[in-house]
């Protein structure tokens, strides 16, 4: 009957006022996925960074770890890594990004497997083949040789040269895609407006295309950037344990060392880099995106 | 004669005169242009005074958002010249034309405020900050969003954001402003509006600019001449009265306006007029026609006048008369249109002023108009 008349008078039956949004219980699944399998194990370790040995709270773990000039010097180091990965990235990305923009049809699927399938050969496939290729005897030291462009075999494995160059290389899409997902959205017509009002291609670039593409730079940057201070398998197999990172310090501390405080101090400072980071980030990209 | 002041263009719009140089003011010189092979545009021949309001009117496809683009220098032609002014700009970039456009959707950049919107031209010149303040507060001024400067082109509406970037093609004292369907994104109400305050807007600036629209009504009613484009070609280049009461090919009568249509075959001719036999009896047409010729027959609704069948007056001299059924009656408040049984592509139209009683669906009727009121087409046109 109800239904009926709500039929007829054409007012759709009031909703039952419940205090939890249902559709909102969707998310549910993924906060308590993330809860036990990260907030939680997380929590735990940062917690055994401030245990002092009588059971108390202490801030020693990380006096005596920047106490260690060692320590400062791989810090430093694994910040400037992740930079320059994210400057390189970007370097390659955009370009990249502007020309998938202009691509259709064949080519766009072109550059889209082009960016896909070295994801799925793994780092470690990547990192033998590039040593074929620029070890001491590789082909690109023998080639050079041949041609007389150098005298002796250059070093270029186990620098840290070697480690930017190979982490943008595994970190490339993380910059390209952000950022072809900005280029994609912006109309056509903003470019041709920039021009009829007399800006040149590099007033235009400078004025329209860089300013509408900063929120991609900066999730790109962000991607690539949380990703290289993190990560552990490309500069074990690249760099070796002759010039560490944080993670590579906080798996010996773990796995070697068995010291388990010093192993979840670095982890605390690692996560708060890329706390700052992802937030800081996010932040900016709400700045830039505020007029829009 | 370069240094001409613009509240004087308007009343001395010279195009009449072929030998003065503002006549060709923009010239357009065999232009082609294909797509991947298929040619959309071949020997496109155009050219306006200084100070002419022209549009391009043709539906989508026809080529006149390709001619709009080509003149921004947005798009390169394949063959031919573009001349404005004293220039050539054939081989010029569109920065270099000093050509603003208007876009269909605006093109307002989102991530600037309005006023930097507006001074984006000037700063592109490499204007300083301080020279670019004054000149954008002006241009507001003028399509009256003063008020309005600092804040973010989010949240204007269309009518505004179509302000704003008159403005802002404004400002930069453009020698051509070419205006891409501006009102097509406006509901009615608010296009009507707009098509009014920006026609004294522009005439009062004593621009020249180009209007690329699918809307007769908007061309007829802002434009001092206009060129109706059919598949890549100019069809007609006239001003509104002219292309409306003489349109020189069917395809322009059909689209600029409503008319009474027939086709038949031109059967006798006799001092230099001619009867066009068609299924709805015999026309008259005013000018002669080979016989045996296909021929189109027109005339626009207005002109035709209606009688109930029986109560209609003898048929006078000069005039020509059809029998119609009608198939529907529109009582549309400051007119009627009565609508007469006919198979495509004819069509038996009737507009009489006001609202009209006496008249009904399936009722027998005569259509009645001047034969000098006949518009008429042999085959060839």
């Amino acid at each position: 009957m109800t239904e009926l008349r709500h039929a007829i008078s054409g007012t759709p039956p009031r909703p039952i006022r419940s205090p939890i949004d249902k559709i909102a219980l969707l998310a549910a699944p993924g906060l308590l996925y993330l809860a036990v399998l990260y907030a939680i194990p997380l929590l735990l370790l940062l917690l055994q960074s401030f245990r002092s040995e009588d059971g108390g709270i202490t801030l020693d773990a990380y006096t005596s770890f920047f106490a260690e000039s060692y320590n400062l010097e791989v810090l430093l180091r694994t910040l400037r890594v992740a930079f320059l990965t994210t400057l390189l990235s970007l370097a390659i990305a955009y370009p990249t990004a502007i020309a998938m923009n202009r691509a259709k049809g064949v080519w766009l699927t072109v550059f889209l497997v082009a960016m896909v399938l070295p994801m799925s050969l793994g780092v470690v496939v990547k990192a033998f083949a590039w040593s074929i290729l620029f070890r001491s005897n590789g082909a690109l030291n023998q080639t050079m040789e041949f041609i007389g462009l150098i005298d002796a075999p250059i070093r270029m494995l186990f620098t840290e040269t070697a480690l930017v160059v190979g982490a943008a290389n595994v970190f490339l899409p993380f910059m390209v895609l952000p950022i072809y997902a900005v280029l994609r959205q912006q109309d056509e017509a903003l470019q041709h407006a920039a021009a009829s009002l007399g800006a040149g291609p590099i007033f235009r670039f400078f004025n329209v295309s860089l300013p509408l593409t900063l929120p991609g730079i900066v999730a790109g940057a962000a991607f690539v950037f949380s990703m290289s201070i993190s990560m552990y398998v490309i500069p074990s197999l690249i760099v070796g344990e002759t010039q560490q990172t944080l993670p590579m310090l906080i798996a010996r501390s773990f796995l070697y060392l068995r010291n388990e405080q010093l192993g979840s101090t670095i982890s605390a400072i690692l996560l708060i880099i890329a706390i700052v980071v992802v937030l800081s980030s996010s932040f900016l990209a709400a700045r830039l995106g505020a007029k829009e | 004669m370069r240094a001409i002041a613009p509240s004087s263009v308007e009343s001395a719009v010279p195009y009449m005169n072929e030998e003065s140089r503002d006549a060709r003011y923009l010239e357009v010189v065999m232009v082609r242009k294909s797509f991947r092979g298929t040619t959309v545009m071949d020997e496109m021949n155009f050219r306006m005074a200084r100070g002419e309001l022209v549009s391009l009117l043709g539906p989508s496809g026809c080529g006149k958002t390709t001619l709009l683009r080509i003149i921004a220098g947005l798009m390169p032609a394949d063959e031919g010249e573009i001349v404005l002014g004293p220039r050539n700009i054939t081989n010029l970039p569109a920065h270099k034309r000093n050509i603003s456009v208007v876009f269909q959707n605006y093109a307002l950049f989102p991530h600037l405020t309005v006023g930097e919107n507006v001074g984006f031209g000037l700063k592109a010149r490499g204007h300083a900050k301080s020279e670019i303040e004054s000149p954008v507060r002006d241009a507001l001024r003028l399509v009256r969003m003063e008020s309005y400067m600092d804040k973010p082109i989010a949240g204007l509406s269309g009518g505004q954001q179509q302000r704003i970037a008159v403005a802002r093609a404004l400002v930069v004292r453009p020698d051509l402003l070419l205006l891409d369907e501006p009102f097509s994104a406006l509901d009615r109400k608010l296009r009507e509006t707009m098509q009014v305050e920006l026609k004294s807007l522009l005439r009062d600036s004593g621009i020249t600019a180009v209007f690329v629209t699918h809307d007769q009504e908007e061309a007829l009613g802002v434009s001092d001449r206009i060129a109706v484009m059919n598949a890549g070609r100019i069809e007609q280049f006239a001003d509104p009265s002219t292309l409306y009461a003489r349109p020189a090919t069917p395809f322009v009568m059909d689209f600029v306006g409503l008319s009474l249509r027939l086709n038949g075959t031109a059967t006798e001719k006799a001092d230099g007029a001619c009867d066009v036999g068609t299924s709805h009896g015999s026309v008259r047409t005013p000018i002669a026609l080979r016989k045996g010729e296909g021929a189109v027959i027109g005339v626009r609704p207005e002109l035709v006048r209606a009688f109930p069948s029986g109560e209609a007056p003898a048929l006078e001299a000069g005039r020509n008369r059809v029998e119609v059924v009608l198939e529907d009656v529109m009582v549309l408040g400051s007119k009627t249109m009565l609508h007469g049984r006919c198979d495509e592509p004819d069509r038996l139209v009737c507009e009489l002023p006001g609202i009209k009683a006496g008249f009904a669906r399936g009722q027998k009727v005569v259509f009645d108009w001047a034969i000098e009121d006949t518009l008429a087409y042999g085959a060839a046109a």
